[in-house]
């Protein structure tokens, strides 16, 4: 799974969470820009997160060097 | 309708379109005049409402001086009567019972009246029970008396007639010489008189007994006999109500000067006389009718108890009500206090805060006042304008209050400022999360808040402790650290520090099927990165830590830089919507310019070095970027054309400081030259004109500020320092997170590894068990609370400082409504 997959994913998921929100929650549209930006930040943390632990081991410079007794 | 109000440069908004909870909802500033005779009811209605703040108008005046002084001197009174109330329950173990009292409505006058009544009927119940008891007691005492002094009367009467035998022998043999005459009259007048005693019997207590026994030696001279029995059990004393050891005491004397004194020393000591007669049939008949008398008193009293107890219960259950209603009272006759008298004595008027959308409900509460105090004239509404500051009222519901608070905690935000409360409800959690990444951690967290909110309603009406109350009132806030701790926990593999393969093969494996060099060499990668998270293979491995350290001490900058980015992004947003060009162009654009050529570039090159895998050093590029910009790169090149790139980016870092610096004071300095230069012409005229004009220039209101260039300068000039020297401490200070994340891993990992693996390693069936509890109690002690609480801490420092020092002034205070709902909050 590439990286632009696993984005398209992450981006898929906000959609799909930003709808259901819109679904269950409607209170008219101040509030549902709120509920949208709430959604969207938290999107954006989580895939910030998983992209930078993702790209760090995509060409490491070190690798495992077990211990003793493994 | 509702009203904006402008204050200094001008109010807009509309830039971009409207979030809940992003800015403080609008206010207007209403003046209300309310007719007398419906201004108790009108007040009481809007209390029930709860949205409009009060302003005091007589804020001069003394408490004594206000009109309604009266009526809370009253509420006070009515207070202490039902404060007594309360104390004889609780004296008297009664609870005032919650029953589901019918809604009539109270009126005061009466409740004054009936709260007046039940104390009086309760301290005469309480005096006469007194004094039911005290008599009670000393007819116990009484019976004592006559049981034991019974017992040995007739010995000490024998004992104390030798003795008065013998002290009179004496004193008939020695006073012969001196007045001879007197004591041949007395022989002479009573030969043969028996010896007469008096005597006193009664209760001395236990430890004063020596002390009373001497005395009445001295006194008397040794012309008394004193026979003393304790009894055994602790009586109660009539007096003090106690239960105090006691004597029952005889004490025989002869002559009257004696028994005065006998009498004044039995007083000074406290002890109670009782009679007691000498006749054994009056004896039997005394210990009777005493007897009678006690089980009388007993049943009296029992009788009198039960009555009070049934005043008490009665009260008990009206007694919430009461309270409640005194309390509202209490505060409505405080807010009327607050509205100002018209001239006429007619009417009141009253002026307050209150949010444009509440027009119609403060309107709506206003008539139905008036219909229902049956007034002539109905209340009158209208906003007024003023430049005054409003207060911010964000309206939250009970998950996004939590939030609101830990950001109201280090400021309030001014009157419509961007409020960071909205981002902090995602970025909070996330960044304790990055902190705390365990997922198994995570679903302990998550099982003890679900447990709180599952059981919120039952919980929120009890009264639980300090700490429970915290912990309850943000429960919110603890469900989402959960939920993103769990996820965290999931990227960085991590469940009690025992990684998982559940998203795939790892990466890496040995270098041949024999796996020698693993622990020289190490392994190698055969597969593509492992797709979500930290590959399981590093843990436990020796050259885990400096992979890791390299890997979170770069995602701490990422994210920092991007948070710090939001943070000014925020500012344009301000800028923006109070209309402040200047605050664009000199201050929004240069920030972000020098953040992001400095820092962003450093985050653009830890993804370019992680992307192509090169092995330059970042510290000696960003270093020699400032110390020698024009050297060649060498083999930390990352990328061609990064020597250009990163001169352009360095003069622009370096133009960007005056760019902050010095445009803003001097267009401010130009604008209000602008503003007053109508003014600078009429100066030339006369002093009488000019005297005019200042009055009115002074009336206009947002005219009124001096512009002094120096301290609007300087204060340009901190900024700046602050914003170019936080650009490089704030960074990092983002190393936080990396710092907690490996300190709660590396203790998650001693515990599992030198708990959990030592006891399983014995094969004890025991010592496993223990190291179970030990555990247990470790990890729950030091990683669940103890690391929750540090990096609570420390993520809301990195929210209050580094995020929120990049656009939030803070500086408003908090709308706080006159509001029976929030009083009773205030009371508990």
């Amino acid at each position: 799974m590439g990286f632009l997959v696993t984005t398209l994913i992450f981006f898929l998921v906000g959609v799909v969470a930003a709808l259901f929100v819109r679904l269950c929650c409607n209170g008219g549209p101040s509030t549902n820009l709120f509920h949208f930006t709430l959604v969207v930040t938290a999107v954006v943390c989580c895939w910030m997160m998983w992209a930078i632990v993702y790209l760090a081991q995509l060409k490491p410079l070190i690798v495992p060097v077990l211990s003793e007794g493994e | 309708m509702g009203d904006y109000h402008s204050h200094g440069g001008g109010r807009g908004h509309g830039c971009c379109p409207t979030m809940d909870l992003m800015r403080s909802e609008p206010m207007q500033l209403v003046q209300i005049i309310i007719p007398i005779e419906s201004a108790h009811l009108t007040v009481s209605y809007l209390g029930d409402l709860g949205l409009l703040q009060f302003k005091d108008l007589n804020a001069d005046k003394s408490p004594f001086q206000r009109t309604y002084a009266n009526q809370i001197k009253r509420c006070g009174e009515m207070a202490r009567k039902l404060r007594f109330f309360g104390e004889q329950m609780t004296k008297a173990d009664i609870s005032p019972s919650a029953m589901p009292v019918t809604r009539t409505h109270i009126d005061l006058d009466d409740l004054e009246v009936k709260l007046g009544e039940l104390e009086a009927e309760l301290i005469e119940v309480n005096s006469n029970g007194e004094k039911l008891q005290r008599t009670f007691n000393e007819l116990l005492e009484y019976k004592l008396v006559l049981q034991k002094a019974g017992e040995f009367f007739y010995s000490a009467q024998g004992h104390a007639t030798a003795q008065q035998r013998e002290i009179e022998a004496h004193q008939v043999g020695d006073g012969s010489l001196d007045s001879p005459l007197l004591l041949e009259q007395e022989m002479l007048a009573d030969p043969s008189k028996q010896v007469k005693l008096g005597f006193v019997s009664g209760l001395v207590p236990k430890e004063k007994a020596m002390a009373f026994e001497r005395i009445l030696f001295r006194a008397t001279r040794g012309n008394m006999f004193l026979k003393q029995v304790a009894i055994d059990d602790p009586v109660t004393d009539p007096v003090s109500g106690e239960k105090v050891g006691k004597n029952v005491f005889v004490v025989f004397y002869s002559g009257e000067r004696a028994k005065t004194k006998i009498l004044k020393i039995c007083e000074a000591f406290g002890a109670n006389r009782y009679p007691f007669t000498e006749d054994v049939g009056k004896q039997m008949q005394m210990i009777d009718e005493v007897s009678w008398k006690i089980s009388e008193l007993k049943t009296t009293i029992d009788v009198g108890l039960i009555h009070r107890d049934s005043i008490l219960k009665n009260i008990g259950y009206q007694f919430e009500q009461w309270n409640h209603l005194v309390r509202r009272e209490k505060s409505i006759y405080h807010t009327l206090n607050m509205l100002s008298l018209d001239v006429t004595k007619k009417c009141l008027v009253a002026e307050g805060w209150s949010p444009v959308f509440a027009t119609s409900q403060v309107q709506d509460a206003l008539q139905r006042a008036t219909y229902d105090s049956n007034s002539q004239v109905g209340s009158i509404f209208q906003v007024l304008h003023t430049n005054e500051s409003p207060p911010t009222y964000f309206q939250t519901n009970k998950f996004t209050s939590a939030f609101q608070e830990i950001v109201d905690a280090y400021g309030v935000a001014k009157y419509q400022e961007a409020n960071p409360g909205v981002y902090t409800i995602i970025t909070f959690p996330f960044l304790f999360a990055v902190m705390f990444g365990d997922w198994g951690h995570g679903i302990c967290l998550l099982l003890t808040t679900l447990y709180f909110i599952i059981r919120e309603k039952k919980l929120s009406s009890q009264k639980l402790g300090d700490i429970m109350e915290m912990t309850f009132g943000g429960r919110y806030v603890i469900m989402m650290m959960a939920i993103f701790s769990i996820y965290t926990g999931l990227i960085y593999n991590e469940f009690f520090s025992v990684p998982f393969e559940l998203f795939g093969k790892s990466a890496y494996a040995c270098r041949d099927s024999s796996c020698r060099d693993a622990t020289t060499e190490g392994l190698i990668k055969v597969r593509p990165a492992y797709p979500f998270g930290v590959d399981p293979k590093w843990h436990g491995t020796r050259s885990e830590l400096p992979f890791l350290n390299s890997l979170k001490m770069k995602m701490s900058i990422l994210l920092g830089v991007a948070q710090m980015n939001l943070g000014i992004v925020l500012s344009y947003f301000n800028a923006k919507f109070f209309r402040n060009n200047l605050n664009i162009w000199y201050q929004f654009v240069p920030q972000l310019i020098f953040l992001n050529s400095l820092f962003g570039y450093l985050s653009l090159l830890i993804i370019v070095k992680w992307c192509t895998g090169s092995k330059a050093d970042l510290y000696h590029v960003m270093i020699y970027m400032f110390l020698s910009p024009t050297d060649d790169l060498g083999e930390n090149q990352l990328f061609p054309g990064q020597k250009t790139l990163q001169l352009v980016l360095l003069l622009l870092a370096l133009i960007s400081v005056p760019w902050m610096l010095f445009p803003k004071p001097i267009l401010l300095k130009k604008q209000h030259q602008e503003r007053h230069q109508g003014q600078s012409y009429t100066m030339l005229q006369s002093t009488e004109e000019m005297l005019e004009l200042d009055h009115g220039h002074s009336s206009h209101g947002h005219g009124n500020e001096e512009f002094e260039f120096s301290e609007v300068f300087v204060h340009q000039l901190i900024h700046t320092i602050e914003f170019v020297l936080g650009a490089v401490s704030n960074t990092a200070s983002y190393l936080r997170l990396w710092a907690l994340s490996l300190a709660h891993s590396e203790l998650s990992s001693v515990f599992y590894e030198k708990v959990l693996l030592l006891a399983w390693g014995f094969n004890n069936i025991i010592i496993l068990i223990i190291g179970f509890i030990v555990f247990i109690f470790a990890t729950v002690g030091v990683l669940l609370v103890m690391e929750t609480l540090s990096a609570f801490l420390h993520a809301l420092r990195l929210h209050w400082v580094e995020f929120q020092n990049k656009f939030y002034e803070g500086d408003g205070y908090k709308f706080s409504p006159f509001s029976f709902a929030l009083l009773a909050e205030d009371e508990d």
